[in-house]
This record gives structure tokens, C-alpha cells and sequence, in this order.
């Protein structure tokens, strides 16, 4: 049995490049061997209905994870709690290995959890360019110390606006980097969402349906866009509607329906999940109203 | 009807004293209305404090001028953060609805009998300025006069506005150094979407302070130079519309610029003043019906008000961005 012993190279390497991801078992709530985001018992209700009910969910790091489910089932409302944007009812989580105590957007943005907005945020009346170079983190020329001295902050500006000026040539908005953001289209205005979360350096970007209006060719190359940048170790939670994005790009899918996480796992599988199609054709609710 | 008359009358307004008042009023609105979102609607509280801080110092305390500046200006500071506070985390309405009440409370106390020993109440309060005008280097003769035909001021005048044009001119462009950096970048971006900013990590909250604070001052300014010009302060000059006033400037000359707040200053006591002449030589005229000629004398004031308010109307509906401002921008309001 010397090939047991001692395996070939090639198998070795192809072995290393199986994804701790795919060793996880598709349950929901399943433990993650490297889990960047790990969450408890949070829910959130608006009168009587009870929009996120999550019991337990870890993200993995460095992977891509689509977060599905029917329209109102808690999606946006589960980030806005996750960023800070919404205050949860109960539930405690904690990210990059530390606990999130009394949560603000901007100290979580500063900790490195980017989020965008469903309807998108771009500020109309600052250039494409300003737009990103907003989001660049630790500006010394954010500080009003430092603001009238243009010396202190002009190289870090000058290197701020070179690497903002690689993202707008990514997404397509390079010819546009001096047009006011409010002449943009409502897909240009995604992408420029997405470059502007891009520039602040994210461990964790949440991208909320970003590819909603967005026309195909530049989708598809949004979807080349975020493979390599979980590639390069950033880690990516989306929400998604179109099955062909959550099958080509995502390496884990989380299915939510009525604020609870009724399956999770591998694309291939999650999609397929019997509870899942129920939940997409509303069989569950038709049942409980009968 | 003495065109001369009407106009040097309205040149003097536009580059008098009031004029630096206004502009600087203006200015600390457009930090923080034109450039933060911020809808204050008490900025006149802040010219209150700055008249009244070093009136009452050198009044009733006292102290020296320039201890007086001092006082009013950190009283503008501490308004701002005491507003601030509050309300800066609430909605925008709430913020200005707040900010014109605080105003009110403080004018409405400073001018209240109680307050006569220490602001001296409805009386105003009037103190020596002679520190300022000891500096004064225009000779000042009874026969010193300075300007041209019908355009010109004494030598006291020039002195108080040579002055407030060159601390208007130090304080735009210290707001244009600290506004156009990435500092700036923020403001603008929480005035477009605060949550935005928030969600790139901008403490939203420290930034609308510091906007406050600044704004605030700069409003302060302005109520030093009017206690200095008039060597004391009265409740009744600091009444809302002063804000108002303001606000018509910035908007005239355009938000979010520069110079407009200047520009707008200038302009807004032009067309006041020429009006105001105009109506006041048109009422002596003898071919207009008494009946009219009585409703016109006394009345140009408030209708030379009205007008320029109508002007306000005239602009926000043919160039809402104002005369310096950028069309484009002010489009995509509208979308
Ligand atoms: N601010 C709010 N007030 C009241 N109800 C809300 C609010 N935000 C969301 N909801 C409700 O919570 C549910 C989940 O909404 P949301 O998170 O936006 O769903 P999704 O993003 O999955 O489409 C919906 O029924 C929605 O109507
Ligand atoms: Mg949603």
C-alpha cells in the first residue's frame, strides 16, 4: 500500500483545495470550522410579526455566502441588526472573534463590516470619485485638526484616489468619475455602492441584492468581481433573488423564510431542499391557513 | 426722486456694517445648512450670545473688550454643544424646531425685567467701545468722510467695516480650507445620506458637532461686531427673522458655495436699502393720492421686507441654486 502512505503530489494539492466549507453538514445553524460571524438567538419584531428569528448562524470566512429567501423574510431587516442600523429585540453576536457590544454602524464599518443598502445610497450631489473616496478608511484629512492643511493629507489622498480610481475602471464608472453620482443610472449606482464598500477595506462586505437592476453584462462581471475578491480572503455575504447569481458565485446559500433559517448548505443542495421550494411557493403559509 | 440719493443709501447698506453682520450670520448657516444638512432655524441665538456675551462682560462685569470677545464667542461654543447634544442624534425636524425655540427662550430671557441687573432687560444694554475705536488709524474728524458722491462713511464707520470685511474674508477662507479636504467630504456626505456615512464607518454624530460648534461661532462673530458697532445690544435685534434673513442671503448668493453667503449678504441690504429709499422718496412725491403717500410713510421698512422676500420667491422658482450656485446640483434634488 505504498500509494496510501505516500499519495501522489498532484492529489495532495487537490485535496488541499477542497473548502473546509464543504465539510460542514447542510443544516441550518450549522457549526463552521472558521466562522467570521458567529449569531444567537436574535430576533426582531415589528408589532406582532417577528421579522428575524435567527436561533444560530455562522458565516465562514473567506467564502462566499448567498442569503436567500421570499420577499419579507427578514433579509434586510437581518443585516440592518447585524450593522448596527436596527436595534435587535434580543440576541448577541460576535465578529472577527469579538463580541458586538452595543452596536453602532459606524464602529462596526470601522471594525471592517461594510454592508450596502437594497435602495441604494448614493450621495447625489458628490462626484462619482468623492463617492468612493469617502470610503477609504483612517483619512488623516477627516480630521478637522487636519483638514485646513492640505500637506498633512494630500499624499494619502493622492494614493486614496489611485486605488479609487482602479475600482471605478473595475466597474465600468471610470468615465464617469467627475459626473455628479445623481446622473448615474440605478444599476451604475449599485456598482458605484459596491466600489465605494470596497474602498474601505472590508473584512466583511454584506451586499444587499446588488445586483438588482444592474444590466447582465456588467452583473456577470460583478460576479467575476466578488469570486475574486473572496478569492483574495474577503468574505462576502449577498442577498440574492436570481438562482442562476446564487448558483454561479456562491460557495454556501442560507435560506430564510418569516425571520427563521430553514436550510442551509451548498448551493447545489440548498436550492433543491424540499423545505426550501415550499417556502418559495408559499405552500407552508396556504397550509397553515387552511 | 433722487436716484443718487436711493442708490447711496444702498450702497452703504450693502457694504456697511450690517452687511458683515448678515454675511457672517451666513456664512455659519452654510456650514451648517449649505454644507452638513443641518436645518438650524435658531442661528440668531448665536449673534445673541456673541452681542450680549461681551456687552454684558464689559457692562455690568466690567472686564475688558477683548475679555468681552472672548466670552461671547465661548458662549456661542457652548450653545452649539448644548443644542447639539440633544438633538443632533433626533430627526432633522426635530433639530430645527428645537434650535428656533432655544433662540427664543434665550432672546425672551435676556429681555425679560428680571434680567434688567444683569443683561439690562427690555432696556438693551450699553457699554463703552472705546478699546476698539482707540485702534482706530482712519482720521475721524466731524469733516472726514470717505468714499464717493453720495457712497461714503465716517471714519468710525470705516473702521468697524474695514474690520468685519477683513474677518469675513479670514473666515471664508478658513471655511474653504477645512471644507474642501476629505473633512469636508463628510459633511457634504452626511447632508446627502447620513447612513451612508455611517455605514463607512463616519461618526455622524461628532461630525454634525463639530459642524454645530463652528457654524455657531462664526454666527458669534457676527454678534460681536454688531455689539461693537452699536457699543451695546437690544433683545429686539434678535428676533427670528434675523435667521430668516440670513437664510435669504445664503440662498440668494447659494448654498453650499463659497461666496455666495457673502455675495448674499451684500445683495440682500442692496435691494433692502434701495427699496426701503425708493418707497420713502416716493411717498413725498406730491402727485401720489394722500391716502397712499400715508400708507407708504412708516411703512417702507416692512414693505421693503416684503419685497425681498418676494425676490426669495422670484429665485427659488427661476434659479433655485442661487446666483453662484450650480444648476446641475440643485437638479437632482428633483429626482
Ligand atoms: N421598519 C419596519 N417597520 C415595520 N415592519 C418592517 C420594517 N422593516 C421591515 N418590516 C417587515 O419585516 C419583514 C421583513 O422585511 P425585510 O427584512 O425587508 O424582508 P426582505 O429583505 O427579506 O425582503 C417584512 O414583512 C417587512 O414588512
Ligand atoms: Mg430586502
Amino acid at each position: 500500500m505504498p500509494d496510501d502512505v505516500m499519495p501522489p503530489p498532484e492529489s495532495a494539492s487537490a485535496e488541499a483545495e477542497i473548502e473546509p466549507i464543504l465539510t460542514v453538514p447542510p443544516v441550518p445553524g450549522a457549526p463552521k470550522p472558521n466562522p467570521l460571524l458567529v449569531v444567537d438567538d436574535l430576533s426582531r419584531s415589528f408589532g406582532g410579526l417577528r421579522a428575524v428569528d435567527v436561533d444560530h448562524l455562522e458565516v465562514e470566512r473567506g467564502v462566499v455566502t448567498a442569503l436567500i429567501g421570499p420577499n419579507g423574510a427578514g433579509k434586510t431587516t437581518l443585516f440592518n441588526l447585524l450593522t448596527g442600523f436596527d436595534r435587535a429585540d434580543t440576541g448577541r453576536w460576535s465578529f472577527n472573534g469579538e463580541a458586538v457590544v452595543a452596536p453602532s454602524p459606524d464602529q462596526l464599518a470601522r471594525k471592517g463590516m461594510i454592508r450596502t443598502f437594497q435602495l441604494t445610497k448614493s450621495l447625489a450631489k458628490l462626484t462619482v470619485l468623492d463617492n468612493v473616496l469617502l470610503g477609504a478608511p483612517r483619512q488623516v484629512g477627516e480630521r478637522l485638526s487636519a483638514a485646513p492643511f492640505r500637506s498633512r493629507w494630500q499624499d494619502q489622498e493622492q494614493a486614496n484616489t489611485e486605488k479609487a480610481g482602479e475600482l471605478l475602471e473595475r466597474f465600468n464608472l471610470a468615465h464617469m468619475r467627475d459626473d455628479l453620482a445623481g446622473t448615474l443610472s440605478g444599476g451604475q449606482r449599485k456598482l458605484l455602492e459596491v466600489a465605494r464598500a470596497l474602498m474601505a477595506d472590508p473584512v466583511l462586505i454584506m451586499l444587499d441584492e446588488p445586483m438588482a437592476g444592474v444590466n447582465p453584462a456588467l452583473a456577470q462581471s460583478l460576479m467575476g468581481h466578488i469570486t475574486r475578491l473572496a478569492f483574495e480572503g474577503l468574505t462576502v455575504v449577498f442577498i440574492e433573488h436570481a438562482m442562476e447569481v446564487v448558483t454561479g458565485i456562491s460557495d454556501w446559500v442560507v435560506v430564510l423564510a418569516q425571520g427563521q433559517i430553514i436550510a442551509e448548505g451548498p448551493p447545489w443542495k440548498a436550492i433543491h431542499d424540499e423545505v426550501v421550494i415550499d417556502a418559495y411557493l408559499g405552500r407552508r403559509r396556504a397550509e397553515a391557513g387552511s | 426722486m433722487d436716484f443718487d440719493i436711493i442708490f447711496g443709501n444702498a450702497a452703504r447698506a450693502a457694504f456697511g456694517p450690517e452687511a458683515v453682520i448678515l454675511a457672517l450670520a451666513a456664512i455659519g448657516l452654510n456650514v451648517h445648512f449649505g454644507f452638513t444638512g443641518l436645518l438650524n432655524f435658531g442661528q440668531v441665538g448665536f449673534l445673541l450670545l456673541g452681542a450680549y456675551g461681551t456687552s454684558v462682560s464689559v457692562a455690568t462685569f466690567g472686564w475688558s473688550l477683548w475679555v468681552g470677545v472672548v466670552v461671547g464667542l465661548v458662549l456661542s461654543v457652548a450653545l452649539a454643544v448644548a443644542l447639539g447634544f440633544p438633538t443632533l442624534r433626533l430627526h432633522a425636524v426635530m433639530f430645527a424646531i428645537v434650535t428656533i425655540a432655544a433662540a427664543e427662550i434665550i432672546r425672551i430671557l435676556i429681555g425679560s425685567t428680571d434680567a434688567i441687573g444683569l443683561t439690562g432687560g427690555p432696556l438693551s444694554v450699553s457699554f463703552d467701545a472705546g478699546a476698539f475705536y482707540d485702534l482706530n488709524p482712519y482720521p475721524d474728524g466731524p469733516h472726514d468722510r470717505y468714499g464717493v458722491g453720495t457712497f461714503e462713511f465716517t471714519g468710525q464707520q470705516m473702521w468697524v467695516i474695514t474690520v468685519g470685511w477683513v474677518l469675513v474674508a479670514l473666515v471664508s477662507l478658513v471655511v474653504y480650507l477645512i471644507v474642501s479636504s476629505p473633512w469636508g467630504r463628510v459633511l457634504k456626505s452626511i447632508r446627502e445620506d447620513q447612513d451612508a456615512a455611517r455605514s463607512l464607518g463616519k461618526n455622524v454624530f461628532s461630525y454634525k458637532m463639530q459642524a454645530l460648534v463652528i457654524g455657531g461661532v462664526i454666527g458669534g462673530m457676527g454678534g460681536v461686531i454688531d455689539a461693537i458697532k452699536t457699543s451695546g445690544a437690544d433683545p429686539n435685534g434678535f428676533r427670528p427673522q434675523v435667521t430668516f434673513f440670513a437664510y435669504t442671503a445664503l440662498l440668494l448668493g447659494g448654498a453650499a458655495t463659497y461666496f455666495g453667503p457673502v455675495l448674499g449678504a451684500i445683495l440682500f441690504w442692496f435691494l433692502r436699502e434701495w427699496i426701503e429709499s425708493f418707497l420713502r422718496q416716493l411717498s413725498a412725491e406730491a402727485w401720489l393720492p394722500d391716502a397712499v403717500a400715508d400708507f407708504l410713510s412708516g411703512a417702507e421698512g416692512v414693505i421693503s421686507v416684503a419685497m425681498v422676500g418676494l425676490t426669495l420667491v422670484l429665485l427659488m422658482l427661476f434659479r433655485p441654486q442661487g446666483i453662484t450656485g450650480n444648476r446641475t446640483e440643485m437638479q437632482l434634488d428633483a429626482r
